[in-house]
């Protein structure tokens, strides 16, 4: 058995070499191209000092260089770091600062973000480029250049690289494999540490339950800084199968994505709801052959019942599995929704995956036993992260001490959210115990947002408060009282959102007012607000 | 009608203020000021604005390739617009 993610891919080597591991533009890379790649990447990540223990930033979209670059980063020792290349410089910059991470590994096309980039952290050590293919023929000497005391590794130096594998490994099973960053409620993001063992024990039970066979073709259109990501690239390569890359050009309208789904024979499917719900309204899902769509995986928010039921009447072969679980435990609990039963009403999360157990509190601190009643969900289990980067104070807020288990060592997580339990055992989400709300399957913290808003020179106070949208979940309204209000344009608030926010926590409705209605307490009147 | 939609475009959906001002032929695809969820916006604004209903089947790269080409396509539905009053 695999005990580091890696050992994924030099198992899946050893059994099949030349099946395809990613199809992406067009072109397939074999299992044994990918391993190549990757230890080259990894001996160039040497070249530039890397040791275990680091944190290594990964910029680049879903690709070739991105997947060759993870596993790479991972066969030194160190953990990887996702920096989404479309999130704002001043977002990017902290996070590299924050994971102390100051080597970056890049695709071709973002190699001068990634430059700008490294040279914001504390001590700059390098950018590594990932050529974008494994057939690409090193320059033969090394092509080194230097930015601002950075040494840059351009994709033919790393090409140049040796392909045997690292004679030793260089990482423990309770090391860091990634740091997931999150968003922060107190206005800045924190980072989610998840150990090989954490991320193993998802990869494993994941290609199990999905039933993942080397046959597989598996797409999933969430970016590498989204939790989600795990699954298409270790669960697939547990599996042995392919990692289908969608193109960013299909991935805006619906009937592309239905089209390119047909033309490369997807057979597993895993992304948010909000994406499916656009595939089954606007899609044309009738005029495709996507016969060979076994399983339809969604997780990160609820389904809209009718959404979920159209789309299980428009493509009814696959299986439908409804996935839950926060960055902080990988996939928790899971259901299968079967057909006909979409209409219920929001499909349940169901039960504990393998190796996990899952139990709900009530608010006066009893365990949730009967239908009815509502507490707030706790995991126990080897998928549980490690903790909070760098934020220790944070950490032991939510891994905890088994409330029922005082002779417990091992901790377990509260997830924040509320849950219910049906006779069948089925959990059920009902809602947030705090002020985090879902935007397309994203974590959204309101205080991030206004934090934000607060660092605007001219803004005395704001709130932000989730609006349902019946196709996307929740939109963001953001109430301001600011100085000289009729000097201040809407304009200046969206960029100066937009420098500090990704664009999913940019607020979509903007409103100006003289003041923020209160409670009785002082307190803003987060409630009177959301009625109006 | 251009510069109805350009404000639009400009005022709602564009996140990197290096891409003002939109130029009616830039291309709203490659530039990436349309996703998935932008073009939904876009695509509510116009039924909202103009009284029509943009079916799937229209939901296609050529139709919103820039400002140009939505106007095209808004023009293109203007006859159907007329004969389903009439």
């Amino acid at each position: 058995m695999a005990y580091l993610l890696q050992r994924l891919l030099t198992e899946a080597v050893a059994r099949h070499p030349q099946r395809p591991a990613i199809a992406s533009n067009g072109s397939l890379l074999t299992y044994q191209e990918l391993d190549q790649l990757s230890n080259k990447v990894a001996r160039a990540l040497l070249r530039q000092g890397v040791a275990p223990g680091d944190r290594v930033g990964v910029l680049a979209p879903k690709s070739v260089p991105a997947i060759a670059g993870i596993y790479g980063v991972l066969k030194t020792g160190a953990c990887y770091v996702p920096l989404d290349p479309k999130a704002p410089a001043q977002r990017l910059s902290y996070v590299l600062q924050d994971s102390s991470a100051n080597l970056i590994v890049t695709d071709e096309a973002s190699t001068s973000q990634a430059v700008d980039l490294v040279g914001t952290a504390p001590e700059p050590r390098g950018v590594v480029v990932v050529p974008s293919s494994a057939r690409s023929e090193g320059s033969g000497q090394l092509d080194i250049a230097v930015a601002g005391g950075a040494v840059i590794l351009s994709g033919s130096a790393v090409a140049a690289e040796r392909a045997e594998p690292l004679a030793e490994e260089r990482a423990i099973e309770t090391d860091l494999a990634y740091i997931l960053y999150t968003s922060g409620s107190t206005g800045t993001p924190k980072g989610v540490m998840i150990s090989h063992r954490n991320s193993l024990t998802f990869a494993e039970w994941a290609a199990d339950a999905a039933g993942l066979s080397d046959e597989d073709r598996v797409c999933s259109p969430a970016p590498l800084h989204f939790d989600l990501s795990v699954f298409d690239i270790f669960a697939t390569c547990r599996a042995g199968a392919c990692v289908a890359v969608l193109p960013e050009g299909a991935a805006t309208f619906p009937v592309s994505i239905a089209q390119w789904l047909e033309q490369e024979r997807v057979s597993a499917w895993y992304s948010v709801p909000s994406v499916l719900t656009l595939l089954a309204c606007y899609g044309s899902l009738g005029k495709f052959d996507l016969s060979q769509l076994r399983t339809v995986i969604f997780a990160g928010e609820v389904f809209p019942p009718k959404h979920l039921a159209r789309l299980m009447e428009e493509l009814p072969h696959p299986r439908y599995l409804n996935w839950y679980g926060p960055t902080e435990t990988n996939v928790c609990t899971a259901f299968e929704v079967r057909p006909g039963q979409a209409e219920a009403g929001p499909a349940p999360i169901g039960k504990a995956c393998a190796n996990t157990e899952v139990f709900a509190v009530t608010s006066d601190g009893r365990l949730v036993t009967q239908p009815g009643e509502t507490g707030e969900l706790y995991v126990r289990g080897p998928s549980l992260m490690r903790g909070y980067w760098g934020q220790p104070a944070k950490t032991r807020e939510v891994l905890v001490q088994h409330p029922f288990r005082p002779e417990y060592d091992e901790l377990v997580y509260r997830t924040g959210d509320l849950v219910s339990v049906d006779p069948a055992g089925d959990y059920s989400y009902v809602g947030r115990r705090d002020s985090m709300v879902k935007i397309r399957g994203y974590r959204v913290e309101l205080g991030e947002i206004e934090a934000a808003l607060y660092r605007h020179p001219a803004i005395r106070e704001a709130a932000v408060l989730p609006v349902p949208d019946e196709l996307l979940g929740s939109r963001l309204r953001a109430v301001v009282i600011a100085d000289d209000a009729d000097k201040l344009v809407r304009q200046s608030v969206l960029d100066h959102c937009r420098q500090w926010l990704p664009s999913y926590m940019v607020p979509d409705v903007l409103e100006f007012r003289d003041a923020l209605p209160r409670t009785s307490t002082g307190k803003v009147d987060r409630v009177g607000l959301a009625r109006e | 009608m251009e510069t109805v939609i350009n404000e639009y475009i400009s005022q709602e959906l564009i996140r990197d203020p290096g891409l003002l001002p939109l130029a009616d032929e830039t291309s709203l695809l490659e530039s990436g000021i349309l996703d998935s969820l932008s073009l939904l916006q876009l695509v509510v604004f116009l039924e909202e604005r103009f009284g029509i209903i943009v079916g799937d089947a229209d939901l296609l790269p050529e139709n919103f390739a820039s400002v140009n080409t939505i106007c095209a396509y808004l023009r293109a539905r203007e006859p159907e617009k007329q004969a389903a009053r009439g």
